[in-house]
């Protein structure tokens, strides 16, 4: 049971990853134009995302050892991934009005700006729902004899799930729902994950 | 002879019967793949062509250069029916530079401004197009939308051809047909401005949908839009103008006779295609709604329904 819910977790964590990424693609285009540059910095920056919360998930699993403490990343991360068409289209306002106006901006910037707005909006919650992986991994694996198969069904139902957020958000959600309403469903379901570690933590406690 | 011989032989022949055989009429002059397509140059049958992963976006006469354009870049000469003193044009798409050329030439007093995304358009359409670049046309690279947010210019007209072009044909870029993009262009007019876009769709079903939402989406930014759809491609030319003023096509041809002959509008078929006129609003308005940047399934959705 706690073995199925860790796994619907990173399930879950690495869909809302996909969704973020596809559908924060399609809300910066408007802003920076040009679907390549846009392509390359969101890609880019969710790496980044998943490489830190990667490593910093691990240490933080060693650490804390209790699915409680995700709750504590998860929560922040729900409200501001809710707050995204609230904050966000000021935040990118300013980061594009900050060139001359009528001057061309530079092709470096034309590369750069996109990345540095899809750092300040994407980053930190591609970066929290990242830690749930190497967590998970950390309080599944029982004995070391088993390590190697925990951390294969967590890597692949967490890649599994963004399958899935690749595929629905490209050629659903965009489809039917509006791109406000995505994030803000996004930021429900990361707030839904947040309850799900809170159960997981009574869950695993009361098994040891 | 031994057969070796007559092996290589009749090799050479197959060979050079086929390398005759090969039409000569479509030949591939330059090719590159860009950030966004793989742009090809061909010359076929006395035309140079433009090609983005395979389609049709320009074409011009090699004989001359005023000839063999496709014909949406002369309905784009209908902004001079509502204002014929216009001085400043912006036109957002470069491609083989038709809309540019013909401008250029038959309004050689005209200040223009390009936009386009991609710099190899932009030099290929210099070289293998011959499109000028001089004091009164100036070619911004970046994105159209980027470029009318940061502007202080107001212009007479703005001209919409953007495309980007993928396997399954052409699609608009969303951002560029949203209620939000339309208020910012039309910020960016002056007076009595007008927006011509020319949307790849047509009324007899093929990308309807689209042809409807962004005719909505104008029609809630721009007091009046009037269709000229082109008769030898599927486009349709939308007119959005900041006059109020309701047109008729009698209105349209006394006004295009007049320009005429003050010799504002020298185009040869000008008062042909002012004929094109339609007045009345697509048949699919009740059921597409109006795009916005938070929904617009340009690519979607609304690309998949050829129905009227």
């Amino acid at each position: 049971m706690q073995t199925a819910a860790a796994i619907l977790l990173v399930f879950l964590g690495g869909f809302a990853v996909m969704v973020l990424e596809i559908i924060g693609a399609r809300f910066l285009l408007k802003d920076f134009g040009g679907a390549f540059y846009v392509w390359t910095s969101q890609i880019g920056v969710v790496l980044v995302a998943l490489s830190l919360g990667y490593w910093f998930g691990g240490r933080w699993a060693d650490r804390f050892q209790r699915a409680r403490f995700l709750t504590w990343l998860l929560v922040p991360s729900g409200l501001f991934t809710l707050a995204i068409p609230d904050f966000a289209p000021r935040l990118i306002d300013a980061l594009v009005s900050r060139h001359p106006a009528d001057a061309d901006i530079s092709l470096l910037w034309q590369k750069l700006d996109p990345a540095l707005g899809s750092a300040l909006v994407f980053l930190f919650p591609c970066f929290v729902l990242a830690t749930l992986s190497p967590y998970m991994i950390r309080l599944l694996a029982a004995q070391l004899g088993n390590v190697g198969a925990v951390s294969g069904a967590v890597y692949a139902a967490s890649t599994a799930g963004s399958v899935a957020g690749v595929f629905i958000s490209g050629y659903v959600l965009l489809d039917h729902l509006g791109l406000s309403t995505i994030f803000r469903a996004t930021g429900g379901l990361t707030l839904g994950l947040a309850g799900l570690c809170l159960w997981l933590d009574r869950a695993l406690a009361r098994k040891t | 002879m031994n057969a070796v011989t007559k092996f290589t032989l009749l090799a050479l022949a197959s060979l050079a019967w086929l390398m005759t055989g090969l039409p000569a009429r479509a030949q591939t002059v330059y090719q590159v793949t860009s950030a966004y397509h793989h742009i090809s140059v061909i010359d076929s049958s006395g035309y140079r062509v433009l090609s983005f992963n395979g389609s049709w976006e320009s074409r011009v006469s090699l004989a001359n250069p005023l000839v063999g354009h496709f014909e949406y870049c002369e309905l784009f000469h209908t902004p001079w029916l509502w204002n014929p003193a216009m001085t400043n044009v912006l036109v957002v798409g470069l491609g083989g530079g038709s809309t540019q050329r013909l401008y250029q030439h038959y309004y050689p007093f005209v200040n223009l401004d390009t936009v386009e995304l991609d710099p190899a358009v932009v030099s290929i359409s210099k070289y293998y197009f011959q499109t000028k670049e001089t004091a009164r046309h100036k070619i911004h690279t970046m994105d159209g939308r980027v470029y009318l947010r940061r502007t202080q210019k107001k212009y007479d007209a703005i001209l919409m051809d953007a495309y980007s072009t993928g396997r399954y044909g052409s699609f608009i870029p969303y951002h560029l047909a949203t209620k939000e993009f339309f208020t910012l262009a039309s910020a960016n007019l002056t007076e009595n401005g007008v927006l011509c876009y020319n949307v790849i769709g047509n009324l007899n079903g093929f990308r309807a949908d689209i042809l409807g939402s962004v005719y909505k989406t104008m029609r809630s930014v721009f007091p009046q839009v009037w269709m000229f759809p082109a008769s030898d491609t599927g486009n349709v030319v939308l007119v959005g103008t900041k006059s109020k003023e309701p047109v008729t096509l009698a209105e349209l041809e006394k006004r295009a006779r007049s320009i005429a002959k003050d010799k504002v509008v020298t185009l040869p078929n000008f008062e042909k295609r002012v004929r094109a006129f339609r007045a009345q609003p697509p048949a699919n308005l009740s059921r597409v709604s109006v795009l916005t940047d938070d929904y617009a399934p340009v690519d979607g959705v609304l690309t998949g329904t050829n129905r009227r």
